[in-house]
């Protein structure tokens, strides 16, 4: 990614190169709902003005990106994943964070797939297709933000954006074996993006190594007055200290997030904590509690959201999302009020535990990527729909807004002989890095060091 | 049917039309379903004991 900055090639000829990426891995993967090639050219363009000019270039100078389809793009149409939103008109401005990243010299070359209006953790569209695994197109990305994650899985760009309401940075990055950060509520701002739930809404990048996510993640930092969740806070750049002191204290996470993490789900998480020398169990004893509460919240705010439309336009929603939709908007106002109850309670003891940790690590899925279709998961001796298990591990970390990197771990790592092609032991399976809030410095400076050691790393497919 | 799922079932009528839907009965079926999921979900939450201060106050800052 850097070689543009370094003078050795010139940001046409990586956007070229791109191109050709497109066309040879995207067809079976259905990653892209949209591609922004003319408007590539010209940012592409500008870069390579200021390079023959012999001006400093920005940070991500000539680097290509691409965005969930949930990002307003200046002229083009935002879908949030629905057809009900083909007929809007398109926006007037990129989202804020688009804005950031081209002024920091980035490159967007198009919009990804995502689930229907970021309800769901498979990217199943009902309206613009599967997103599939790289590794296996007989399984799906994850979702909501599976464009994102396979995008970068696949090789074809070094950096996407995406979006965390529950887990949707988390989980498909889990399954397609890439980094992703959900950096704490607040972060970075949303203004330009197609919200689902203002309560528990996240942005942010996923990437092919740690550099480029940090790059990524400086590039977008700052506050944003016309996002009212958005922190007053100055940027904090972490890309130049990425490295972990000695002596940082890591938990594993026990209880809820071992019980629901299938044996390849915790081997991998056996293999980040060893590399990471953490041998403390603990326990966040309200992680159930949190995840009910994040499911009342979603159903409240993301049906509240939408019911004007449901109303009239019922038929032009998805099967897989109107039903559960119209479901939320009948939660009683005191089951939201609970809810809110249960998140502070999550969160003081969660801030409890980082009196004593600095980091914990859990899974950020309890599975590795299960086949398009599968209806339902078998996890340790229990049985969960599809759609609403893959987040079981995530929801209760973004239902308190702490930021989390997740690493992609393959969990035949140091056992060779069942890492043979085809076999379920190839497929990755992503830990989460959890942080206090505000502290996506150590979330990152772990992940570098678990990428230094060979433990969470990208392959190609 | 049992009393709980068809007070349920009832509520989700009820809730339907003072919002203002109009669906046939496959539809209401669907979300009854949907429903019923997530109060199993809240159930596991309702009834816990937590303190009037542990509610976020909504900021309105005229």
């Amino acid at each position: 990614m850097r070689q543009i900055n370094q003078g050795a090639r010139s940001a046409a000829s990586v956007l070229c190169e791109v191109k050709q990426l497109i066309e040879a891995r995207d067809p079976p993967l259905n990653c892209f709902t949209a591609l922004t090639f003319e408007r590539a050219q010209r940012e592409a363009a500008a870069i390579d003005a200021l390079r023959s000019q012999g001006k400093p270039l920005p940070p991500l100078a000539g680097v290509p990106y691409a965005v969930k389809n949930l990002f307003d793009i200046e002229g083009m149409v935002t879908l949030a994943g629905a057809k009900l939103n083909a007929s809007n008109p398109p926006a007037t401005a990129d989202a804020t964070v688009v804005e950031r990243m081209r002024r920091a010299g980035a490159v967007l070359v198009g919009a990804l797939n995502m689930e229907e209006l970021a309800y769901g953790f498979v990217t199943e569209n009902p309206h613009y297709g599967t997103t599939r695994n790289p590794h296996d197109h007989t399984r799906g990305a994850g979702g909501s933000s599976g464009g994102s994650a396979a995008v970068v899985g696949a090789g074809i760009v070094p950096i996407s954006l995406g979006s965390d309401t529950s887990g949707s940075i988390r989980v498909p990055a889990s399954l397609c074996g890439v980094f992703g950060l959900k950096p704490t509520y607040g972060r970075l701002p949303r203004t330009g993006t197609y919200p689902f739930v203002n309560s528990f809404d996240h942005v942010g990048p996923f990437a092919g190594s740690v550099l480029d996510l940090a790059s990524a993640y400086d590039a977008m930092q700052g506050p944003d007055a016309l996002d009212p969740a958005c922190a007053q806070r100055a940027p904090e750049p972490i890309c130049a200290s990425l490295s972990l002191a000695a002596g940082t204290r890591i938990g594993i996470l026990g209880g809820w997030f071992h019980e629901w993490a299938d044996p390849t789900a915790r081997r991998a998480v056996q293999l980040a904590a060893g590399a990471l020398g953490a041998s403390q169990w603990t326990e966040l004893k309200n992680a159930e509690a949190a995840r009910a509460a994040a499911y009342i919240i979603t159903g409240a705010e993301g049906g509240a959201l939408h019911r004007p439309r449901l109303i009239e336009r019922y038929e032009e929603f998805g099967p897989a999302a109107r039903a559960r939709l119209v479901a939320g908007t009948l939660i009683p106002a005191s089951w939201v009020v609970q809810a809110q109850r249960v998140r502070q309670q999550a969160y003081r003891e969660a801030m409890a535990l980082f009196e004593r940790f600095d980091l914990l690590i859990a899974a950020a899925a309890p599975v590795v990527a299960p086949r398009v279709g599968e209806e339902t998961l078998q996890i340790n001796d229990r049985s969960i729909p599809t759609k609403a298990g893959l987040g079981v591990l995530t929801q209760p970390i973004s239902c308190i807004g702490l930021p989390v990197c997740t690493v992609p771990i393959w969990p035949g790592l140091d056992r060779p002989a069942l890492h043979r092609p085809g076999s379920e032991r190839e497929l990755p399976l992503g830990v989460q890095l959890i942080g206090a809030p505000w502290r996506e410095d150590l979330c990152l400076a772990a992940a570098r060091s678990l990428e230094q050691a060979g433990i969470a790393q990208v392959r190609l497919p | 049917m049992t009393e709980s799922a068809d007070s349920l079932e009832s509520y989700v009528r009820a809730a339907l039309t003072l919002q203002g839907y109009r669906f046939d009965e496959t539809q209401i079926a669907e979300i009854v379903v949907q429903f019923s999921r997530l109060e199993l979900i809240a159930q596991t939450i309702l009834h816990q004991p937590l303190p009037f201060a542990s509610q976020a106050a909504p900021v309105f800052r005229p």
